[in-house]
């Protein structure tokens, strides 16, 4: 036999999956395949030279021997043996093939060993099988006689968890195993399980050498024939995860709910389907609304949003939960309080919707936006007020300057010509005179200037009080007699003599001086002068004082911009400096009111002036 | 030469009166105390155009500004005939600005209208005239 005839089917053979042998006549291994080898729980090198018979159980000595007998003298043999311990007693089905020479002599025997499995053992591995498989930690202990437990089988799982393999647990008892505090605490149980023959469940923290174990631990008691229990399943749940995942939720809730407090917004809960609401703490507090039940229906808080805005919020809030597909809802609207008063509020939220797209939930907060919004308010009526008020000192010194410069340019152009003018030629007195004109006309405007500011100056400690309107026109009305006399004309007032306005006697009586003694300086030649004054209540509650006259009236649309401005003269060929309408203006809006004109032209001009009802509200304050 | 007068202020009226009658600046001088009577005058074909104009701008009705825009379509025909002199009371540096956007403004001047003004206006008036009458002879 060359090297490799040796060889090559030698290892052909070895590694073949039977469990199979060649022995020699005597009955000792020569060659033997691994699933032999492993079969009989030993190293295939050990094995060879060592007698078959040796493996098996020794009752089936004789017969055994008889078998090999029978074989090596040329018959095929088979038959059942188990294996000897130190193995474990596994029944085999043995088949023994002579082997035969070229010469048809018998030189060796074949062998082929089958586990002949029984269905108890088959059962068990199976078992083993499916607990190794459960994640629970598992475990089967033998109950023995003065309460004592022995570990009987434990699952990969308990060895995964506890870190102890089957091997170092199995057959001892359960305080070699189990350290203190577990066991006084593990040890009534399995008492009660055994005594009672029910489960027991228990809940059990243990720190184990793979971290700590949060388990349900459920004991189950066993039963042999005689109706006593013997042996006792346990199963560790592990709930470490579950744990985890509830204390972190706590956790969560818990910063939630702290969150809820920290914040003075309504939180809500809107469950479509249900149509309630559940609200959070802010609801109570910053509306003032006292909860009869949480959660509360939908249309409670339907009925809370103002009137006017309610279909664009109530309405818009149902369209896109029931047709849309946003997820993000956002308002800003009146709510009432408690007191019924109107809150500003922003209000969003965010719609939870199924897998259909229906919305099935709506989270949200109502904020209290009112104090901003006013504060916006303020801040913008202010920014107006200054943006105004800039304008007209611009508008007002352009004026001035222009109207102060003016008589004094006259002035000087009067003084320089006076020099080269003959002293007895008429043009010299008229330019003297004209000199003095241009003096005089200065020193009104400084006195316009003075009362301009005298006005603005007055704002400041400014107080308003009831003004008895229809007394300070008759009033006015006395001071103007002589040429309302002269004109012919007449003025009618029908203010009620109850009617009391908010605001400055002196500002009432240069508003009526000015606006009559306008209507009679620029009244027509064509019709005697009628004035009318009234006073009516708009219908917002506001109050209008009415000036209307025949007289002149002006064209509107080709006038001036703005006939209430300074030095704005709207009729030439009448004497007037321009500052009487200017003047009115500026003591009504001083007073927080708003005045306009309508005119036409030959028919007479109407003057209206405004006051908010509840008089005037300098937001200065 | 002939000059034109526009404002609503009598007394300015009389002292440019009085000033161009003293320096003999001019042999014609026609004053309106408003600017539409004058924008009908200077339009008027038979009129002969004047050379000077002084306006003021503060006015009732039209004021400087609306009569100069009233003349801007007839630009081309007033050119290099027509010098117009603002004539204001106002300080005011957005008017000195605005009248640089008008081509027939040759100048701006505060009021009082003084003798320095009026001769050198004559002196630039003269420069042009000498200008426009070398002018063929290149």
């Amino acid at each position: 036999m060359n090297p490799l005839d040796k060889h090559l089917p030698h290892t052909l053979f070895e590694r073949s999956a039977a469990a199979a042998f060649v022995l020699d006549m005597a009955g000792s291994f020569q060659r033997v395949t691994g699933a032999m080898a492993q079969l009989l729980g030993c190293p295939p090198a050990q094995l060879l030279g060592t007698h078959l018979l040796d493996y098996l159980s020794p009752e089936a000595g004789a017969p055994g021997a008889q078998h090999l007998a029978e074989a090596a003298a040329g018959a095929i043999v088979r038959y059942q043996a188990s294996l000897a311990p130190p193995a474990e007693p596994l029944a085999l089905e043995l088949q023994l093939l002579p082997q035969l020479s070229a010469t048809g002599q018998v030189v060796a025997i074949q062998g082929l060993a089958q586990p002949l499995a029984s269905t108890a053992t088959l059962m068990e591995r199976e078992l083993t099988v499916l607990f190794d498989s459960i994640a629970d930690v598992t475990f089967v202990l033998n109950v023995e006689a003065e309460g004592r437990y022995r570990f009987h089988f434990t699952n990969k799982a308990f060895e995964k968890t506890t870190g102890l393999p089957s091997s170092a647990v199995v057959g001892r008892y359960v305080e070699e195993i189990i350290p203190e505090p577990s066991l006084s605490l593990v040890l009534p149980k399995y008492a009660q399980a055994v005594r009672t023959l029910q489960r027991v469940v228990w809940l059990e923290t243990t720190v184990y050498p793979t971290g700590q174990v949060t388990g349900e631990v459920s004991v189950m008691a066993v039963c042999d024939a005689s109706g006593r229990c013997n042996q006792l399943v346990g199963v560790v749940h592990d709930l470490t995860k579950e744990k985890q995942v509830e204390e972190a939720l706590r956790l969560s809730n818990e910063r939630f709910r702290y969150a809820i407090q920290a914040t003075s917004d309504a939180i809500y809960d809107w469950n479509v389907a249900a149509d309630t609401v559940y609200w959070g703490e802010g609801f109570a507090s910053l509306f003032g609304h006292q909860l009869l039940q949480n959660p509360a229906p939908f249309q409670a808080w339907a009925d809370g949003v103002h009137p006017t805005d309610s279909e664009r919020v109530v309405g818009g809030l149902r369209r896109v939960a029931q047709a849309g597909t946003a997820s993000a809802w956002q308002e800003e609207y009146r709510f009432r309080r408690a007191d019924g008063s109107w809150a500003n509020v922003l209000d969003r939220g965010y719609l939870l919707r199924d897998a259909q797209g229906r919305a099935v939930r709506m989270l949200g907060a109502m904020q209290d936006i009112t104090e901003r919004q006013q504060a916006a308010e303020r801040q913008q009526l202010l920014t107006q007020q200054l943006a105004f008020q800039n304008a007209d000192l611009q508008q007002f010194t352009y004026i001035i300057s222009h109207n102060l410069r003016a008589p004094l340019a006259n002035a000087r152009g009067c003084a320089n010509l006076l020099p080269h003018l003959d002293y007895a030629a008429p043009a010299f007195g008229e330019t003297l005179q004209h000199l003095r004109t241009s003096l005089w006309q200065l020193d009104e405007v400084l006195t316009d200037i003075n009362q301009v500011l005298s006005i603005r100056d007055a704002q400041d400690g400014y107080r308003p009080e009831p003004v008895a309107v229809a007394a300070v026109c008759r009033q006015a009305l006395l001071g103007l007699q002589a040429p309302l006399r002269a004109s012919g004309g007449q003025v009618v007032s029908t203010i009620p003599e109850a009617l009391r306005l908010p605001g400055s006697r002196a500002h009432f009586h240069s508003i009526f001086h000015n606006l009559l003694s306008n209507a009679i300086k620029y009244r027509s030649d064509e019709r005697a002068l009628r004035v009318d004054v009234a006073a009516t209540h708009d219908a917002t509650g506001h109050t209008q004082l009415t000036f209307r006259d025949n007289g002149l009236g002006f064209d509107q649309l080709r006038g001036p911009d703005d006939i209430f401005q300074l030095y704005q003269r709207l009729h030439p060929s009448k004497a007037g400096r321009g500052i009487g309408l200017f003047l009115v203006k500026a003591h009504v809006e001083a007073m927080g009111g708003h005045i306009s004109v309508r005119s036409r032209v030959q028919e007479g001009t109407e003057f209206t002036i405004t006051f908010r009802s509840a008089g005037n509200e300098n937001v200065f304050d | 030469m002939k000059t034109y007068l526009i404002d609503d202020d009598n007394l300015a009226i009389f002292l440019a009166e009085n000033l161009i009658r003293v320096e003999n600046f001019s042999t014609a001088v026609h004053s309106f105390q408003s600017a539409q009577e004058a924008l009908a005058a200077l339009l008027a074909p038979e009129e002969d155009l004047p050379q000077v104009i002084f306006l003021d701008l503060n006015m009732p009705a039209m004021n400087g500004w609306q009569f100069l825009d009233a003349l801007t379509p007839h630009q081309a025909a007033l050119r290099g005939h027509c010098h117009i002199y603002i004539l204001t009371s106002s300080l005011a540096l957005r008017d000195l600005e605005k009248s640089t956007h008008y081509e027939l403004v040759t100048g701006l001047i505060h009021k009082p209208l003084d003798r320095t003004e009026l001769r050198a206006i004559r002196a630039q008036l003269s420069a042009v005239e000498d200008d426009s009458q070398a002018a063929p002879a290149l």
